[in-house]
């Protein structure tokens, strides 16, 4: 890879003078190096998408970006001056904006106040109520969402509505540089589309925006220059000219990884599908929304798709007995489920969403993730039987692909990927029937995508039905044997894996009755 | 800007269970709501509802945040006022409530550095600061003593034939609703809510926390005074049972302890119907230890009651997520 390296590291090195430059940044955390050397320059008027796996260092450059940490070693040149950002306070004054990974709202406060929230003093306001509500719905607007009510408590909003608040927190700010770190995830198409335009807008204007997306599209769509960040390294700079999904595929991973990552498919293999293990009958998601019907089989991947906030996570959510549908019933062959612990007993197994705050447990080990759903097993008369605990961590992460330095070593130390691996590996422990999936691939990197598809792939095949939930339509492509696209806060339609493919499913997620349809 | 009553806001409970009591105070006692009754009643009724607004402000900044020193303060004013003051020949009313002010403002001041700064647990904090207080009042004043200046009497009686201490109450809701006029509140209830977004907001996080110190510190200082006022004298032991009551207190009026919400007019409502209760049990003839239980028995009450009423909300949100 180091050919590469040499080849691109001094890119034709733009006339303007940066806005902003990294110089050899640094940043460990203890031992573990987070960015070992990172050097790249953003130009004022450019919109610099910024690409790697997770773990590669990004998060941690646009933290110490924002202020919110300190750099190790290393320079941040900010307009031509060595700058140490101290706090996000500090960096906005700079005029640098973020909108973070994580949707950081108030849900007790109104969208106007989350919008303005830390443009204040600690007493003094810096506007009046009627001018807040202005610069609001402007910022609002850019994306498309300028009829939000800026007095509505921001609890009542949809997660994508909630990301909107963020953006337009950022965008009302005085900046120079916006950094967007994959703040675009739970955009719909619409919002996306019309925050794109400002950001080309923004460009024009001589304004700068860094870009973080795990979306290839998006940047092939929107970003001038791209850096590859790998392993904390900057790897490379390519202009929009040379960027290909390809070329940036092979940049930020290993030439093995990218050919996986890009063709080798997990090719549907021939799976033997068994009976009905999961029946959704007469189910309406809320009163009114229609009433359908939906089994999943042994040995089939169905995958879940649907625009945000169209019943789909309402539904896996019903399967999996965390809500109760508000008509009809989730059957399996052992009874009707009702609450989340007999969904367990009939062999669901849940995944959630939200890794951090619904999944891990950061301060404990791997071996504890790993094992803490299936504690009983390994109990004698109370006391655990550490040693057949150990051998199944250790065949658990085999079995899971999880890349650790031990079984001792905490959980919050392993990359994003790795912790879902290791999450995913706390449900197989209970050797469920069923797997039901909330968006396990979102913020997952390429490498850990690839383990995570072939957990699944040899899940079905030994039997397993599993529902994936995912946002990301490529990957339902990949996986699914077939596809239940969810409108209106029901089941559009069910596409089956000869008709799948992107377009399908997008025609379906809006409702367009091209594809092919029938549920059941 | 038009008035609109909010049916779901936090602070119903308290105001219906502080309807009941005042009711049942009536029936106990048809004297209670005589006009003769009134300067007695609020000014039993002043420092529980002053030190649970004190209590209120570093709850509502969330993050663990509570003020134990907030009687111990008092008592502290208290025997600042009325022994070591007129001592010192210091007796104006002017000086007296600048020094009593000031000690409040100090006191929030170490407070919220200690928990800011050097990150002690706000609870451990303010308890080495609660056992500081009431060390330093002990040797101030070993035995009650001491006597209230002359002026104070404008607190402790009638002025235009209303209570003194009504202005007090007037005064502190006054510069409560000036401060909501001001970003504090937004700031406070934003750090309260979630601190990672208020610090990646650019909130001085730190300065909103030791500010509600300070708040705590002044109301507690403000409490002092109306000891003062109303028993003409020092009592050393005179704070500390407002502890337990201003948390109570906050837990009754339906300010979450998780922080980011709440405000004054519920913890009013939670103060004054803890006041109600032991004028009941008083009127009852109910032994004192009956009120500790009593009021245990309803901290834990409240406190089930505000998680059951944050769940609910919680689900309405869910399923508005949907």
């Amino acid at each position: 890879m180091s050919e590469i390296a040499v080849e691109e590291t001094a890119p034709a090195a733009p006339a303007v003078t940066p806005l902003v430059a990294f110089r050899g940044l640094r940043r460990n955390f203890g031992e573990t190096i987070a960015l070992a050397d990172c050097s790249f320059d953003i130009v004022p008027g450019e919109i610099h998408a910024l690409v790697g796996e997770n773990g590669s260092g990004k998060s941690t450059l646009i933290k110490i970006l924002s202020g919110i940490l300190a750099e190790s070693g290393g320079e941040l040149i900010w307009d031509g001056k060595v700058t140490r950002i101290a706090d996000p306070r500090a960096a906005q004054q700079a005029g640098i904006a973020t909108v973070f990974q994580e949707t950081l709202v108030l849900d007790q406060l109104s969208v106007r106040d989350n919008v303005v929230l830390g443009l204040d003093r600690l007493f003094r306001r810096v506007q009046s109520t009627a001018d807040e509500t202005r610069v609001v719905r402007e910022a609002l607007d850019t994306i498309g969402m300028g009829a939000l009510d800026p007095d509505m408590p921001l609890g009542a909003l949809s997660l994508a509505q909630r990301q909107g608040v963020t953006i337009a927190r950022a965008l009302l700010r005085p900046w120079r540089l916006l950094v967007l770190d994959e703040s675009t995830s739970a955009l719909d198409v619409d919002a996306r589309d019309r925050l794109f335009e400002a950001l080309r807008r923004f460009r024009g204007e001589g304004r700068s925006i860094l870009f973080v997306s795990h979306r290839m599209d998006e940047i092939l769509d929107i970003a001038d220059r791209s850096t590859v960040l790998r392993s904390g390294r900057s790897v490379a700079t390519v202009t929009r000219a040379d960027t290909t999904t390809n070329r940036l595929l092979e940049l930020m991973s290993t030439h093995e990884e990218a050919q996986a990552a890009e063709g080798a498919v997990p090719t549907a293999p021939q799976r033997a599908v068994g009976a009905a293990v999961v029946t959704a009958k007469s189910v309406e998601i809320v009163a009114g929304s229609g009433p359908f019907d939906l089994a999943v089989r042994a040995g089939e991947i169905v995958g879940i798709a649907g625009l945000e906030g169209h019943g789909q996570v309402a539904f896996i959510e019903a399967v999996a007995g965390l809500r109760n549908p508000a008509q009809g019933a989730v059957e399996t062959d052992r009874g009707v489920v009702t609450s989340f612990l007999n969904a367990a007993r009939a062999g669901i197994a849940y995944l959630p969403r939200e890794r951090k705050t619904q999944g891990i447990f950061a301060p404990l080990s791997v071996l504890d993730n790993l094992t803490i759903s299936a504690l009983g097993r390994f109990s004698r008369l109370g006391l655990l039987a550490e040693a057949r605990r150990r051998a199944e961590g250790m065949r658990l992460i085999a079995q899971s692909h999880v890349t650790t330095p031990g079984l001792a070593a905490p959980v919050a130390a392993l990359s994003g990927g790795n912790q879902q691996k290791v999450f995913l590996g706390r449900l197989l422990a209970l050797t469920p029937r069923v797997l039901v999936l909330n968006d396990p691939m979102r913020g997952v990197d390429l490498g850990a995508k690839q383990d995570i598809y072939k957990i699944l792939e040899q899940f079905a095949s030994a039997g397993g039905a599993v529902m994936l939930l995912s946002t990301e339509l490529a990957e339902l492509c990949l996986l699914c044997d077939r596809v239940a696209v969810f409108h209106n806060r029901s089941l559009f339609a069910v596409i089956e894996r000869q008709a799948l493919n992107e377009q399908a499913l997008i025609a379906a997620m809006f409702g367009q009755t091209a594809a092919a349809r029938g549920a059941g | 800007m038009k008035f609109k009553i909010d049916w779901g806001a936090y602070y119903w409970p308290a105001l219906a269970g502080f309807a009941l009591l005042f009711v049942g105070n009536i029936i106990a006692n048809p004297i209670f709501i005589s006009q003769d009754n009134w300067r007695p009643v609020l000014l039993g009724a002043a420092p529980f509802i002053i030190t649970t607004w004190a209590q209120t402000v570093p709850i509502m900044s969330g993050n663990g945040d509570l003020d134990l020193s907030v009687g111990p303060l008092a008592g502290l004013v208290n025997a600042v006022l009325a022994m070591t003051l007129p001592d010192l020949g210091i007796t104006d009313p002017f000086s007296m409530i600048a020094i009593a002010l000031a000690i409040g403002v100090v006191s929030g001041l170490i407070n919220g550095f200690l928990v800011t700064v050097v990150r002690v647990q706000p609870i451990i904090a303010t308890l080495g600061t609660f056992l500081t207080y009431q060390g330093l009042t002990l040797e101030l004043l070993p035995i009650s003593g001491g006597s209230a200046p002359p002026w104070m009497r404008v607190i402790s009686g009638s002025v235009f034939g209303v209570p003194g201490v009504f202005f007090v109450f007037i005064l502190i809701a006054v510069a409560w609703w000036l401060l909501g006029k001001t970003a504090y509140r937004r700031n406070l209830l934003a750090v309260g809510g979630d601190i990672r977004a208020a610090y990646t907001a650019g909130i001085n996080v730190m300065w909103v926390r030791i500010m509600a110190f300070v708040i705590a510190g002044v109301l507690a200082a403000i409490t002092g005074i109306v000891f003062t006022a109303t028993i003409g004298a020092a009592d050393p032991t005179i704070g500390t049972p407002y502890i337990l009551t201003s948390i109570a207190g906050v837990a009754l009026g339906g300010v979450a302890f998780s922080g980011g919400q709440g405000g004054l007019l519920g913890a009013a409502a939670g103060g004054a119907l803890l006041f109600l209760i032991e004028n009941l049990f008083s009127l009852a003839q109910v032994s004192i230890y009956y009120i500790q239980i009593a009021y245990g028995a309803i901290l834990l009450a409240a406190l089930a009651l505000n998680s059951v009423v944050d769940r609910a909300r919680r689900r309405r949100a869910a399923e508005a997520l949907v």
